[in-house]
């Protein structure tokens, strides 16, 4: 049996009514958008563009106005479809006076994990979103990345064929994020479809293998990372020991071939990569 | 258990768990227990019956009065703190139906009702209890009947304000779940109540026996859109006169009260069903 994509986004509109006179503000326009399964698919766009009430519509969070969407094949706002998904909301916020375990455990209940595998579920999702040592601590005294790690974890507690997380690494220093990208990548290595919301857009060049984009409502690129970065009319060649006599010569020689040096400059590492070399040791936990 | 309701209970539970946590309700506990604690200075000299009603009518309504700004405020408020904070968002992203939500924060809100019946009801059994024993031995120095009190008829009377209440958390919740704003579900909530403490006043005037046909059918209709809240106030009849209890009251009271509850809750998921969370 082939199965089909994830989430099936066809024609989606929504139009959201504002104000007294019901003045209609098109958040979603015409969308059409296919996850394919297994996959870390990158949902991208500057805020206010549609990617937030995308993903709730998907959830039925959201009533759209028009389109239709389905989940692993199911319709979408089904409880059947939100069983075999786990969704972490943007900037969660939680009972104050849960545990982390006992959050975690109230969701699995939720999430119809059968009582008796109820414990071990919790026992790993929270060792996979490394929360286990600070799962005994009260939700309100966690730290912004610790939220958005147990918020991993109640996502996943029942083990989800397929995971929505909005903007997970928001408010998380650049170990944390490093974090939870390794969470997503672990994700994905066990065969989820994730689906990824985030700004932090090195992250998502590195964990995702599709992307789409959004602006205004519409879709304006979506594909595989590789091939949507990739400028196919320019070539880097990095070379050692370069001296000015060598870089004359590979000039004269490009020239013979109707080739161009376009620039001469040193590889630089991201700023993130640096700070993560440099600092080792400061997990949130 | 069936996995529906076993997912109302664990909402139930959490509600349960929030609402016994805040400060509003504590004070109101407080407030009301003092109330009832307080029916015990009240004196009068007629050997036993009257003051034993006076201590049956402020304890029921210091039940009544608390345990309805409990009712209208907490639900409104339980409400509103898991959409204004969000966390509905993630519950309702989970495989939990909009209605399993909504039984789920009216169970537990009814829980936390019923501890507050329960102590306070306790509260006035010990007053009324031994005020009705001192009454007992001046009544027999006085060759005079000892004064009643029915403590099994204010368990069941203890019963009908708690399902009063369950009627006050169904109805609110019905409000809010279309209202925007907690402030505007209090308010409507609490001009609910009003109207249904006074609902009796529109049946026996509106409803007149003289009146037939479709028009009265309308009138039955809008009258009965409201519960008559006034039919839970059965307190000092069930304690103090229990005989006096005509029968089949308490049946139908019980089964109409039930039913207010679940046309509220019906009501409630079908407004909640197309809200955006």
């Amino acid at each position: 049996m082939t199965a089909g994509p994830a989430i099936s986004v066809r024609n989606l509109t929504k139009d959201f009514r504002i104000g007294l006179k019901g003045l209609k503000l098109r958040a979603v326009d015409d969308l059409t958008l296919a996850v394919p399964r297994g996959q870390v698919f990158g949902l991208l766009g500057p805020n206010g563009c549609g990617k937030s009430t995308t993903l709730k519509i998907v959830l039925g969070l959201v009533t759209p106005t028009s389109g239709e969407i389905s989940i692993l094949g199911l319709p979408s706002a089904t409880s059947a479809a939100r069983a075999r998904t786990g969704f972490l909301p943007e900037a969660p916020y939680f009972h104050k006076f849960l545990s982390g375990r006992e959050l975690v455990r109230y969701c699995a209940h939720l999430s119809g994990v059968p009582s008796g595998k109820v414990e071990a579920a919790v026992a790993e999702a929270l060792e996979l979103a490394g929360m286990t040592e600070a799962a005994g601590r009260l939700v309100g005294t966690y730290s912004k990345g610790m939220l958005q790690r147990i918020g991993l974890a109640q996502a996943i507690v029942h083990d989800p064929e397929l995971v929505i997380l909005d903007e997970p690494t928001a408010g998380v220093d650049p170990v944390g994020a490093a974090a939870i990208g390794r969470i997503i990548e672990s994700m994905r290595a066990r065969g989820k479809t994730v689906v990824l919301c985030s700004h932090l857009l090195g992250q998502v060049e590195q964990v995702c293998d599709r992307v789409a984009i959004m602006d205004k409502g519409r879709l304006v690129l979506e594909g595989a990372v590789a091939d949507v970065l990739e400028r196919r009319d320019r070539h880097t060649v990095t070379i050692e020991a370069l001296t000015p006599a060598a870089l004359a010569a590979a000039e004269t020689a490009l020239a013979a071939h109707g080739a161009r040096l376009g620039a001469v400059t040193h590889p630089r590492r991201s700023l993130e990569e640096l700070f993560r070399e440099l600092v080792t040791g400061s997990r949130d936990a | 258990m069936n996995a529906a309701f076993a997912r109302c209970l664990w909402i139930a539970r959490l509600t349960f768990l929030e609402a016994i946590r805040q400060r509003f309700f504590a004070f109101l506990f407080l407030l009301g227990a003092v109330l009832v604690l307080s029916s015990g200075a009240v004196r009068a000299f007629d050997f036993g019956h009257s003051e034993l009603k006076f201590i049956a009518d402020f304890g029921f309504g210091g039940l009544f009065l608390f345990g309805s700004i409990l009712g209208v405020v907490m639900t409104a408020q339980l409400f509103f703190a898991e959409i204004d904070n969000r966390t509905a968002l993630t519950l309702l992203a989970k495989p939990l139906g909009r209605g399993e939500f909504l039984v789920g924060k009216f169970l537990g809100t009814w829980a936390v009702l019923g501890v507050f019946v329960a102590v306070l009801a306790a509260l006035l059994a010990v007053m009324m209890g031994a005020r009705a024993a001192e009454l007992a031995e001046l009544a027999v120095e006085r060759r005079l009947p000892p004064p009643e009190c029915d403590l099994l008829g204010l368990a069941v009377a203890a019963l009908l304000q708690w399902l009063r209440l369950g009627v006050v958390v169904a109805l609110v919740l019905t409000v809010a779940a279309a209202a925007r704003t907690f402030l505007f579900a209090v308010v409507v909530g609490a001009l609910a109540v009003l109207a249904g403490q006074l609902q009796w006043l529109s049946q026996e005037l509106l409803l007149k026996p003289a009146e037939a046909g479709l028009g009265r059918a309308v009138l039955w209709v809008l009258t009965h859109l409201l519960p008559n809240l006034q039919q839970f106030n059965l307190g000092d009849v069930l304690v103090l006169a229990p005989t006096q209890v005509p029968a089949g009251t308490l049946p139908w009271v019980f089964a109409s009260g039930l039913a207010y509850i679940a046309a509220f809750l019906a009501c409630a998921a079908f407004l909640f069903r197309r809200r955006e969370i």
